[in-house]
């Protein structure tokens, strides 16, 4: 039996996690993920398990090789959007990309910010970063991702209130309306701000664990 | 995946990565080794171990063999990868020389006071007059 499921969790990857395994453990398979749209077949209820990767610091071609090295495992991979734009011909400048991962085109890396690892359940844990330093690293990633998505947001949202609340600006309903925009844009860079620093933190910790200091 | 810093000392993890590929080995089998080796006590992520093998691979320690029927890529130590692991088992049998030295000249008796000390102070309060030895032992 197939099941198709519409959700957009953007840059939510621990509850798109949650929502993956408790469909998986209600005897739903992944077999597919559009930009808004699971697609699921039936299975034995708990026989699989997944994990949300973020992938977005990568290039194009190391994430495929990545890609490559965990189906070698035995795991399913999906890529997975963070962001809901269609789009061709698009270039896009990530700052906290590693290489040529700083960069990020369509077709290419763009729109497959994240992987959707699934395996079939076993008892040993279902963990994709184990050692403290990769952990380091990997959270580090995550923070740099949503301090400079923070960054953009607050700036973008501040520029808006500020002009929104103008005088110079004629249109009175289209003034307020510019300020609670610029408001909701300030409100989710504080809630990314907050992420950047549970991560940095997190990458802290981890970096003490395995020796390489604060 | 990182040698430490001031001993040059290879963390655990690095240390079964490179034993494991003696033998030519692609991940899965490598996951497999780590986790046989050390009885389950390492479970190795598999994204640790892509990030351990890139850099052992960029550091000239492991090299790609190229992949198996399955399309998997293949491991295998090199020479510089041997001369480390060589380096890193003497100086475990350094620290071992060193730790049974002092362990042995004081035979039993810390882990022994140790365990008596701690029952007396269990049974402290039913215990009129302690043994003395007991608690200097701790």
């Amino acid at each position: 039996m197939i099941k198709k499921c519409y959700r957009y969790f953007g840059g939510l990857l621990k509850r798109q996690e949650q929502w993956l395994n408790r469909m998986a453990a209600a005897g739903w398979r992944l077999t597919e993920a559009g930009k808004l749209c699971y697609t699921f077949e039936s299975c034995a209820p708990g026989a699989y398990e997944y994990r949300v990767e973020f992938a977005g610091q990568m290039s194009y071609g190391k994430s495929k090789d990545y890609r490559a090295f965990l189906e070698g495992l035995g795991y399913e991979v999906f890529y997975k959007n963070v962001n809901l734009n269609w789009s061709v011909g698009k270039a896009v400048w990530r700052p906290w990309g590693q290489g040529a991962g700083q960069v990020s085109t369509s077709p290419g890396s763009f729109n497959k910010e994240l992987m959707l690892v699934g395996r079939q359940a076993e008892a040993s844990p279902f963990e994709l970063h184990t050692t403290p330093e990769d952990k380091a690293k990997y959270m580090g990633v995550l923070a740099r991702a949503y301090l400079y998505r923070a960054a953009a947001l607050l700036a973008l949202g501040i520029f808006l209130g500020v002009f929104g609340s103008s005088n110079r600006l004629p249109e009175a309903g289209l003034s307020v309306g510019r300020m609670i925009g610029g408001g909701l844009l300030a409100g989710l860079g504080l809630w990314m701000l907050w992420r950047a620093y549970r991560c940095g933190r997190e990458a802290r910790l981890y970096r003490e664990e395995a020796g390489l200091g604060g | 995946m990182r040698e430490h810093a001031r001993s040059g000392a290879l963390t655990e993890v690095t240390f079964f990565i490179l034993l494991s590929v003696y033998e030519p080995r692609h991940g899965y089998a490598i996951m497999q080794f780590v986790e046989r080796e050390t009885k389950g006590r390492l479970i190795l992520g598999a994204g640790s171990l892509y990030g351990a093998l890139n850099s052992l691979t960029q550091k000239g320690y492991i090299e790609l063999l190229g992949e198996d029927g399955e399309r998997r890529k293949q491991y295998r130590i090199t020479a510089a990868g041997r001369q480390v692991v060589k380096k890193e088992l003497a100086r475990l049998k350094e620290v071992a020389r060193t730790a049974e030295t002092i362990v042995g000249a004081h035979p039993a008796a810390a882990g022994e006071n140790i365990a008596k000390g701690t029952a007396w102070i269990g049974e402290r309060s039913t215990m009129a007059d302690p043994p003395r030895w007991e608690v200097e032992g701790i």
